[in-house]
């Protein structure tokens, strides 16, 4: 049989040429969508940055598929949110890409809890009797802007080192992000500071650092161990818990259960509100600070009982 | 003054040998130990068409180690201990790391043959695995020494072609296909191609086709052909509670005798998974299998027989959590009216699974 060579040489230069990389000084991928858009301040005009996990989607349980495989071939940087929160998919997914650039070990690869403050380090004995717990600390430090800005400047070292031509312009891009978030921070923390110690239930542990940075004190969480769903006599127990305590908000991301949120909300008495603590989890969250600027208004305003 | 430089002294002294050892005990450093894993299979059946007893059996349980060799390598090794005894190393190799757009995997490696063929016996999907695989490539996939070459090709989608060569083995119990040939031009090899789309935003197309070629004790050319498509949906908003996956396969083997292609046996399947909460699974699977053996099959002395083997499977899984399942499954198979003493097969089976350790994630 002649292979039919005419049919397929059209098809198979199309192909490569759809294959091109776009033309960026640095092409960066990330974990995370707020690892992303930090990335594309400090990166600015020379980077071009895409996250594998979209706001909306829990970070801890992103499908390996083949086409996020294909989508980090050609980066020049990945950025990993570290503290082993991608590592039920990222150790598939970035050999599988063949990109030997970005492989963990090499100058392309970067852990972005590096030089975090990380909370809740397990001390002592890790087991695993105590749900799927982090055992290097609690890996969702994003949601604390602060903690944003040490990303930044890891972020302008390493793209600095990686394409020194253009180091003047992520450092200062690094100083106005930090600027700028000083600046918003100031604001937000306004806009909190009416609920500095009032209490709220999570569904999962990933409010922490919001809660440590605005001084909100977290009640308990919709699921009794991390990853384990919960059962109606837990819902049961802490909505009485809550009722007893006089605590009436309850906050999950949008990859949570709302229906069990709703529930433990409403037998409390109080309400459940959706919450994106990352980039894209809801409508209007766009980049870090417009995170922020929806993410403290939501929980401003569940506090305030509006 | 004086005395309490001597006593300061005299303190370093004592001390120093017990600092010393502190210090020296890590002599033999544990820093790069390999990440380890375990995961033990236990499973129950009560089938009226077998002569066993029903019981809660030992499967197997198989230790897993990986670690980084060096920049270059990385390295990735499964003993199994089974049931009966025996310990077979299942898979031990090593990948590369630093090659642009290829991966090389090399040792004894489970094949890049099909989608089913590629799973750990722990990560089927149903209990039983189907008929055809044992018949063809083997019930648990193609596991030979040998190296395979996996190119990501430049096309916009997922496209990988992976191509490899194996030892030459002859057929028996754990390889259907027979490779004996001791002739040097001998060498047993594979070729997959894979390709998968993103449909939309939680659903995705996988298409793949393999073949494997090698020469026989008897002198011919053995080969088996497979063609496999696994739509997957998984909703990005409930990627730990919903989705469902549909996927059907055909294998077949054959030989080439005289320049006549021989159909010796093949098969597929279709099946159907879905997840109806983070904690609960259940699936369906249809299957057919031609001039396949099968455990119920036999003759009125005992002996296996091939026939033409239709199977329905239905089952349900509870995963508290990643680490742990317990699932129920129900089967029912008819052969070919006449052949075997009992030409039909029901059965009930229970499989609990347990994971410590490390344990990598399993291929989307």
């Amino acid at each position: 049989m002649k292979f039919p060579l005419k049919c397929m040489l059209p098809l198979m230069t199309l192909g490569l040429l759809a294959a091109v990389p776009a033309l960026a000084d640095l092409k960066v991928a990330t974990s995370l969508t707020d690892l992303a858009s930090v990335a594309q301040f400090v990166g600015g005009k020379h980077v071009t940055s895409q996250s594998l996990c979209r706001g909306y989607e829990d970070p801890h349980f992103v499908p390996a598929k083949p086409s996020l495989m294909k989508a980090i071939q050609h980066a020049d940087v990945f950025v990993s949110t570290g503290l082993e929160l991608d590592t039920g998919w990222l150790p598939l997914v970035l050999p599988g890409s063949r990109n030997p650039r970005i492989q963990a070990g090499t100058k392309g690869f970067v852990d972005a809890s590096q030089g975090i403050d990380v909370l809740e380090k397990p001390v002592g004995t890790v087991s695993r009797a105590e749900g799927d717990i982090h055992p290097l600390g609690n890996p969702h430090y994003y949601a604390d802007p602060k903690n944003l800005v040490i990303v930044a400047h890891h972020l302008a070292r390493v793209f600095s080192q990686l394409d020194p031509v253009n180091a003047a312009d992520y450092e200062a891009n690094a100083r106005a992000f930090d600027e700028r978030m000083e600046t918003s921070l100031a604001k937000w923390e306004k806009q909190m500071a009416p609920y500095k110690g009032a209490s709220v239930v999570t569904y999962h542990r990933n409010f922490d650092y919001f809660a440590e940075r605005f001084g909100l004190k977290l009640f308990g969480t919709v699921e009794p161990k991390p990853g384990i769903p919960p059962s109606p006599r837990h819902i049961t127990e802490l909505a009485a818990a809550m009722k007893q305590a006089g605590v009436k908000v309850v906050v999950y991301q949008p990859y949570y259960s709302a229906d069990a949120s709703n529930e433990v909300a409403k037998r409390a008495g109080g309400t459940a509100v959706e919450i994106a603590t990352e980039v894209g989890g809801v409508p209007g969250a766009t980049d870090v600070f417009t995170k922020f600027d929806v993410l403290v208004s939501s929980v401003a305003g569940a506090l305030a009982g509006k | 003054m004086r005395l309490r430089e001597l006593a300061c002294l005299f303190a370093a002294l004592v001390c120093a040998p017990a600092i010393a050892t502190a210090q020296t005990s890590s002599m033999y450093s544990n820093l790069a130990n390999p990440s380890i894993g375990m995961n033990a299979l236990f499973t129950g059946q009560a089938a009226r068409s077998l002569n066993q007893a029903y019981g809660l059996g030992f499967d197997e349980a198989e230790i897993s180690l990986i670690s980084v060799v060096d920049p270059y390598w990385t390295f990735t090794s499964n003993i199994v201990f089974v049931g009966d005894g025996s310990v077979d190393p299942e898979e031990v190799w090593v990948r590369s790391t630093n090659i642009p757009g290829i991966q090389l995997k090399l040792g004894k490696i489970r094949g890049t043959f099909g989608k089913h063929g590629l799973l750990h016996t722990h990560a089927f999907p149903f209990i039983q695995g189907p008929i055809v695989m044992a018949n063809t490539i083997g019930d648990e996939g193609f596991k030979d020494p040998g190296v395979e070459a996996a190119w990501l090709t430049p096309l916009p989608w997922f496209s990988e072609l992976t191509g490899g060569v194996y030892q030459a083995i002859e057929a028996d119990d754990e390889h259907p296909l027979d490779f004996g040939s001791t002739r040097h031009d001998n060498i047993p090899f594979l070729g997959h191609f894979k390709n998968q789309f993103d449909l939309n935003d939680a659903t995705t197309l996988e298409l793949g086709q393999s073949l494997l070629q090698g020469r026989g004790t008897d002198g011919f050319v053995h080969a088996a052909y497979g063609a496999d498509v696994t739509v997957r949906n998984v909703p990005a908003r409930n990627s730990n509670r919903r989705g469902w996956i549909l996927q059907g396969e055909y294998l077949q083997k054959g030989s080439t005798v005289d320049g006549t292609h021989i159909r010796e046996a093949d098969g597929g399947y279709a099946s159907l998974q879905y997840r109806m909460s983070q904690v609960w699974w259940m699936g369906v699977r249809g299957e057919q299998a031609r001039d396949s053996f099968t455990d119920f099959l036999v003759d009125d002395t005992g002996a296996p027989i091939a026939g033409k083997v239709n199977r329905v499977s239905a089952n349900i899984a509870w995963t508290p959590s990643e680490f742990s399942f317990v699932r129920l499954e129900y089967s029912h198979a008819q052969a070919d009216a006449g052949n075997g003493i009992r030409p039909n097969d029901d059965r009930v089976m229970i499989q609990l699974s347990y994971t410590i350790g490390y344990h990598p994630a399993h291929a989307y």
